[in-house]
């Protein structure tokens, strides 16, 4: 048997039986329309992209039977989900006045290129992908913990990238400051291309979430640094040298890395020594640079977030299990807890789950299930929440 | 809101009333004034309010004070002192809950004039936005001055009532608390628990510990769970105030004022000066005195030998300002014109708008100049030369004649930086430090004020050390007019 090589121009044969047969039609019906809650199905905005790039705004369904027919008419490339407005969209178009969306997170790979050194743009392999498995594990907890959010949906963009939904009501309603102010919450790096340093802590105690966000960053930093090798190169190493900003403590840095071999642990082992000793001399400079090996870090490791994203009321996000039109890759949806096991190449691609004989066909074939079935599970809770809520609401309205 | 605009002030309300209506200084309102109260007063209330909230924007735009910080409040009071505010000045130094007939008149000249100003400001979504911006600023400044008990009473009176967490869940989370809180000695303080969309501010700054949803503050933010409050509220009710504004504006008189409030200056008018300003030293005068809204009117005069009509209106009051006679004025624009038309034309079409400036025709008003608030605000023509140039140039040409000008990159890049970000009268100050090469970061206002800063400091009357850089100025274009030769030109 052959493996099957994706090609982009069978998808207008391909896509019709993949959204009959595999697309979760009914449970994503349900997902969008929440319990009705605060509007109808139909007032939610989806959008298509079709095979020549040609772009449709501003379409809306009532039910499953509508969702399966316009995908069939249309059979669009991509399916992009927009916000809940006052009225259809497709009536009220640019007057409409969005009532709700998901608080939604879109962190892509391309974004780290500045620090990756094993692919660049769109490539990626497993080993970029563990910035992935960080920034999951970071976003994830801080919603959780933080900002109590249960209903969270994890999403494979297709490609490079993870999307992240939030569906509790609070979270659907936020105003655009709120999703603002949680953003810049978990945003930690910060200036542009100008800027070698990007992390400042400051000096004062630390914010629990930040050392909570340390912690996850711990388990996962030898690795990241065996496989990307951030200091092997001069090049890596001047970049890295550039986040000291004490100069004598710079210069020392230097002298003893370049004696070092080129690996990239023993320097960073060997730097945190040089650091140490120099703080326990120099109490001055113990103030200055106090977290600093915490700031290089979180330069290193900590999500890059597509801030606009999250902070834009009505921002359209890639639905789950659309199908990536380059690379044929479903957008499966996947559980926090089992981001470490993700693999790239286990993602379930379109040729694999409509041709039985391709190699990769059950691996495929299991992981959209799965995949379907964690969907149902935040699904679910999402509808369990949102009925609880309303008796709440319910409940509270009585006594007055 | 239902005030009673009558002629003359009928009786004010009784101490005794005033007492209940207004037991502390501190206000929400909630409750729009039921006052008669006269049009006099209504305008003065007005006009004070708004040199309030002025006050508030030069000390954080033009005067880079850190909002909140000592120097900043400090600044503000001392501003309201000088203009004779003291009222609001108290008002703003310490809230508290006296009940002199000072404070009591105070607060009520406080509570009617933000009604006010609602009024005046719900017209626009930009007016709204400043509006709601400054009166948050002073909100929380007047807030954060109280004392614990005036708090508790302001808490009391407006039946704001928070639990703290029980000690022993505050035991459990002391570590977390310790750790987020911006505070020193967290340990002593009582923590309440609020839902971390009151307290975006904080959270967006990640200072406040977050746990499943919830925010923990120390009793002294609740200034933010306050000012969130404060300013839904005042939101909605400018939405609905713009709603009614049509029933309100029955009065002539009324919607002229709270029209064009928002364009009032409250400085110097500069409509009559002492000073005699040759008309044969404008050329070297706009390159170093005038800003550079009148420097790019008078050099499209000299080039095209016309200005259009609010071009000419905001030129020619400005030259009156800066003391140039009426007859040197019309000496001027007629040689100017006349080289593109006939003298008759001129004499029958434009003479007769520059005596106007004057107030020599018409209703002979004496107008005053216009400040850089009716500048910016004005609306501007595709083609037109007036206005300010950081409000209404295109950034590049704004560049371009900068560059033109032989400014060095650096500063040109400045100016354009601080333009870009909509802060034209800051832009403008710093193109008066570029020119005189000094760097005193005034704030300007007025462009009769910006000349008479430039002629003060050439004049020696402000000693400034000069920036060390290199001259980014041509030297021949800097020669003062006391050096000049006036005998022949002073008799018009
Ligand atoms: S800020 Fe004022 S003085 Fe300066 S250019 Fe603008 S309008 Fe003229
Ligand atoms: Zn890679």
């Amino acid at each position: 048997m052959v493996k099957q090589q994706y090609d982009a121009n069978l998808l207008p044969d391909m896509l019709p039986i993949y959204y009959t047969r595999h697309f979760p039609q009914k449970i994503f019906c349900r997902w969008l329309a929440y319990g009705c809650s605060p509007q109808p199905l139909s007032n939610r905005e989806m959008s298509f992209t079709l095979a020549d790039d040609v772009y449709l705004r501003y379409l809306s369904i009532s039910n499953q039977k509508e969702l399966q027919e316009l995908l069939q008419k249309k059979c669009p490339y991509k399916l992009d989900i927009g916000a809940v407005y006052n009225t259809k969209p497709s009536v009220g178009r640019h007057n409409a006045v969005v009532l709700a969306r998901e608080l939604v997170f879109d962190i892509d790979l391309t974004d780290y290129d500045e620090i990756r050194t094993c692919c660049q743009e769109a490539k990626v392999c497993e080993k970029c992908w563990l910035f992935m498995v960080i920034a999951c594990e970071i976003i994830d907890k801080t919603l959780r913990e933080d900002f109590g959010f249960q209903c969270i949906l994890w999403v494979f963009s297709g490609r490079r990238g993870i999307h992240c939904w939030v569906s509790d009501y609070e979270a659907r309603i936020l105003d655009s400051p709120g999703r603002g102010a949680i953003a810049s919450y978990l945003c930690l790096i910060a200036g542009g291309e100008n800027q070698s340093k990007k992390v400042h802590l400051g000096n004062e105690n630390l914010h629990t979430s930040i050392r909570r966000s340390l912690n996850i960053i711990d388990n996962y930093f030898e690795q990241l640094l065996q496989e990307q090798d951030f200091f092997a190169t001069s090049e890596g190493l001047n970049a890295f040298l550039k986040l000291i900003p004490d100069e004598t403590l710079r210069s020392q840095v230097a002298k003893k890395l370049e004696k070092l071999p080129q690996s990239s642990l023993e320097r960073w082992t060997s730097f945190v020594s040089t650091y140490e000793a120099y703080c326990r001399e120099n109490g001055n400079a113990m103030r200055k640079l106090k977290y600093l090996t915490e700031e290089i870090k979180i330069q290193y490791c900590y999500p890059r977030l597509d801030v606009n994203v999250t902070t834009g009321f009505n921002h359209l996000l890639k639905s789950p299990f659309s199908i990536h039109p380059k690379t044929g890759k479903v957008s499966i949806v996947f559980k926090s807890s089992n981001v470490k096991n993700f693999k790239l190449d286990e993602v379930p691609t379109i040729n694999t789950l409509l041709d039985d004989m391709s190699t990769d066909s059950s691996v495929h074939q299991n992981n959209m299930k799965e995949a379907v079935k964690t969907f149902q599970e935040v699904v679910f809770l999402c509808e369990k929440t949102e009925a609880m809520r309303k008796r709440n609401n319910a409940n509270t309205s009585i006594e007055f | 809101m239902n005030l009673n605009i009558k002629r003359r002030s009928t009786k004010s309300l009784t101490t005794g009333s005033l007492i209940e209506t207004y037991p502390h200084d501190l206000q929400l309102y909630k409750i729009p004034p039921i006052d008669n109260i006269s049009l006099q007063e209504f305008e003065s209330l007005a006009l004070e309010r708004l040199n309030l909230l002025r006050c508030l924007a030069t000390a954080t735009t033009l005067k880079n004070l850190r909002p909140y910080s000592n120097e900043w409040r400090e600044y503000i009071i001392t501003e309201l002192r000088n203009k004779g505010l003291k009222y609001y000045a108290k008002l703003c130094d310490k809230s508290a809950c006296g009940n002199t007939e000072m404070d009591l008149q105070a607060r009520r000249k406080d509570h009617i004039a933000h009604f006010i100003l609602r009024l005046a400001y719900c017209r626009t979504e930009e007016l709204r936005r400043w509006f709601i911006a400054r009166e948050l600023e002073l909100f929380r400044m007047r807030f954060m001055t109280m004392n614990t008990e005036s708090v508790d009473t302001f808490f009391k009176l407006n039946n704001l009532c928070y639990l703290n967490i029980p000690d022993e869940e505050k035991n459990n989370i002391i570590h977390y608390l310790r750790e987020s809180t911006a505070y020193q000695n967290v340990d002593n303080m009582k923590f309440y628990k609020v839902k971390f969309y009151e307290v975006l501010d904080l959270v967006k700054l990640r200072k406040v510990y977050l746990h499943g949803g919830y925010a923990y503050i120390p009793h002294k933010d609740f200034v933010s769970v306050l000012s969130a409050q404060f300013r839904v509220h005042l939101k909605q009710s400018l939405a609905v105030a713009c709603h009614h504004l049509g029933e309100i504006e029955q009065d002539e008189r009324l919607v002229s004022l709270l029209k064009s409030l928002h364009q009032t200056y409250t400085g110097n008018d500069y409509t009559n000066t002492k000073a005699i300003i040759p008309i044969e030293s404008l050329d070297s005068l706009s390159v170093k005195s005038f800003p550079l809204c009148m420097r790019q009117l008078h050099e499209q005069l000299r080039m095209a030998h016309h200005l259009k009509h609010l071009g000419r209106l905001q030129y020619g009051l400005f030259l009156k300002g800066i003391g140039v006679t009426l007859e040197d004025s019309l000496r001027f624009w007629r040689e100017e014109f006349t080289k593109i038309m006939e003298l008759d034309k001129f004499e029958k079409q434009y003479a007769y708008n520059i005596r106007y400036n004057y107030g020599k025709e018409g209703n002979k008003k004496n107008y005053s100049p216009y400040s850089c608030l009716k500048i910016i605000n004005s609306p501007v023509g595709a083609q037109d030369c007036s206005g300010c140039p950081y409000r209404h140039c295109d950034v590049s040409n704004l560049k371009n004649k900068l560059q033109g000008y032989g400014f060095d990159p650096q500063t040109v890049h400045d100016i354009v930086d601080i333009t870009k970000k909509g802060h034209f009268q800051v832009a403008c100050s710093k193109y008066f430090d570029a020119v005189h090469n000094i760097d005193l970061g005034l704030g300007i206002n007025h462009p009769n004020q910006y000349f008479e800063e430039s002629q003060k400091y050439l004049k020696g009357e402000i000693k400034i050390e000069p920036k060390k850089e290199n001259n980014s100025i041509p030297k021949e274009s800097i020669t003062d007019i006391h050096e000049m030769d006036l005998d022949e030109i002073v008799e018009g």
